[in-house]
């Protein structure tokens, strides 16, 4: 086995006649964090919605771990470990906080760890606990973003991805989201794919980098090698 | 300061023996009541009436309240059904019960076809599609030379049932019925289902099968709510296009259903008491009848817009069929 974890080959996809994600190809390691970053409207969500299953490829082609998932349902792309944490937390408000991270261990395969994670989850975010029973409508953005990030967590998934996570926080909370991203990177050996507005941080946290532009992956490399200006030119398209 | 914050909805009392031998007891109860002919044969109507409504209202509440599939198609199974009773015992000579199983049957059969169609469409989309559907079969049967087009057909069973005999079926179709919902609820799929309730999107991403799930409840709702229906229209003795196929079934059990509290076992149980009684009441007052029921559900949503028993399970604290499950059990 490569220690390539997911790559995505030639990937379209599209609502109707518009053409989201035109051509994109990336490559995720194995314990590595990738941010991908562009402007509004790259393509980044729909491209990483299609990865996870959620929307239905035109042509291209999805592999995790050696093994093709582009015609999967999302249901069985989760089961088999890669969870994606969607736009603006997105927890079931009217269920208690607890429920919302069980619903986590859904899938067969994670059925059996749920006890030890719930566990774990609440060992990453003490404040979870304490507000285990509280409906998760009645919780802050930030306490939110927290409930859907021990919520994908609960499955033990390999790969991680957190579309637009700082969306709407303030900086405090973002800081202490990106130290648990951190945390679970390193302790689970989780690979994570930031989508992220915030180009710096998005490049202090990952080790590879990815930019999209109207559908396509104009400008790719490490983290910590790449030049300010080329790196401008590429998000705006100048 | 923690234990301020539990509200309602934290305490599950169906799982608490004495509670169980309670329900139990109350059902019970009410067998005796029907075996024995204790009760006139105008309260055993009322009976019959409220059993079946609850049976169709759990359904719907499970679909709309649960689920977040609000159809507004349910009368195309008690027509279905209606007419699957009346064919297979006054033409075919057919036993009920084997009348009533064909209903089932053609229901779910009917329902799942529809399902590939329905599962694409989301909220008012599916609701409206439900009820354009139920419309085409209603034109269907109103041509339908062998159903007696739009004057319908007398039911005709010999001997027919007795009215103490329909009230204990009946009474058992209404306990599977409200037994079906709570224990589904409290198994994974349940949690699923609520989940999909919540924010369908959401549920997908952490792995619920939704096209499955849809699948299951939808067939599931149609089959009880034809058996009840079919008792229902043998009560009658009588089905036509415009009776069976009709919206107004529906409509009632949005009434039920909101008035009772959508999203809870108890609520469709407290609702069709409410609605039987209600419905008779309003009898005397011919044309207003649906304006102020429908007045009535408008209030009911504006001001207890959990209903009846939604709003009494967060005053009180406790669920008596509470869909909380294991969290509460294996983590306290």
């Amino acid at each position: 086995m490569s220690d390539t974890l997911l790559r995505i080959e030639d990937l379209h996809a599209g609502y109707g006649d518009f053409v989201a994600v035109d051509s994109a190809s990336l490559e995720v390691k194995k314990g590595g964090i990738v941010a991908l970053i562009g402007i509004n409207g790259a393509g980044k969500t729909t491209l990483m919605n299609t990865v996870a299953g959620l929307h239905k490829p035109s042509s291209g082609k999805v592999y995790f771990k050696d093994e093709e998932i582009t015609a999967l349902s999302a249901d069985r792309i989760v089961a088999k470990g890669l969870s994606l944490v969607p736009q603006g937390g997105r927890c079931f408000t009217r269920m208690s906080v607890q429920d919302n991270l069980l619903m986590g261990s859904f899938p067969k395969t994670a059925r059996k760890n749920a006890k030890a994670m719930l566990a774990r989850v609440y060992e990453l975010f003490p404040d979870l606990e304490q507000m285990k029973q509280r409906p998760a409508g009645n919780l802050s953005g930030g306490q939110r973003q927290m409930v859907a990030i021990g919520r994908a967590l609960m499955g033990s998934p390999e790969c991680l991805i957190f579309d637009e996570i700082s969306l709407g926080l303030s900086p405090v909370v973002i800081n202490d989201i990106y130290r648990i991203i951190k945390r679970i990177n390193k302790e689970e050996n989780t690979s994570i794919i930031l989508i992220e507005q915030d180009i710096r941080r998005a490049l202090k946290t990952s080790d590879a980098f990815y930019v999209m532009l109207k559908g396509k992956v104009v400008l790719s490399g490490k983290s910590d090698e790449v030049d300010p200006e080329t790196l401008k030119k590429a998000y705006f398209g100048i | 300061m923690a234990k301020r914050r539990l509200k309602g909805g934290n305490v599950r009392v169906l799982d608490s023996l004495p509670m169980l031998i309670i329900c139990i007891a109350l059902v019970s109860a009410l067998y005796f009541v029907c075996l024995a002919r204790i009760a006139s044969n105008n309260s055993m109507r009322y009976m019959i009436q409220i059993f079946l409504y609850i049976t169709m209202a759990e359904m719907w509440n499970l679909l709309s309240g649960f689920t977040g599939m609000t159809s507004l198609g349910q009368q195309l199974y008690i027509g279905l059904a209606g007419y699957s009773v009346a064919v297979a015992t006054t033409k075919l000579h057919l036993t009920l019960g084997l009348g009533l199983g064909i209903g089932v049957a053609i229901s779910v059969v009917v329902a799942l076809v529809m399902s590939l169609l329905l599962y694409r469409m989301e909220g008012m989309y599916f609701s409206v599609a439900t009820w354009v559907v139920a419309e085409i079969f209603e034109k269907l049967f109103l041509n339908w030379k062998y159903v007696g087009q739009g004057s319908g057909m007398t039911i005709r069973i010999v001997p027919y049932p007795r009215i103490h005999e329909i009230c204990v079926v009946a009474l058992t179709v209404c306990v599977f019925a409200v037994a079906t919902v709570y224990l589904l609820l409290r198994t994974k799929v349940g949690l699923g289902l609520t989940a999909m309730r919540d924010d369908i999107g959401a549920a997908s991403a952490v792995g619920v099968n939704v096209f499955n799930h849809k699948l299951l409840v939808y067939a599931i709702a149609a089959a009880f709510t034809a058996i009840a229906a079919g008792i229902f229209l043998v009560n009658k003795g009588i089905v036509y296009p415009e009776s069976g196929f009709s919206i107004s079934w529906t409509v009632s059990l949005i009434f039920i259903v909101i008035v009772g509290g959508s999203g809870t076992v108890g609520g469709p149980i407290v609702g069709s008491v409410i609605y039987v009684f209600l419905q008779e009441y309003l009898a005397r007052f011919p044309g207003w009848s649906n304006i102020i029921l429908g007045t009535i559900t408008i209030l009911t949503i504006l001001f207890l817009p959990k209903g009846i028993v939604g709003t009494l399970q967060e005053k009180l604290g406790f669920e008596i069929f509470s869909a909380k499950r294991f969290s509460y059990a294996k983590h306290r």
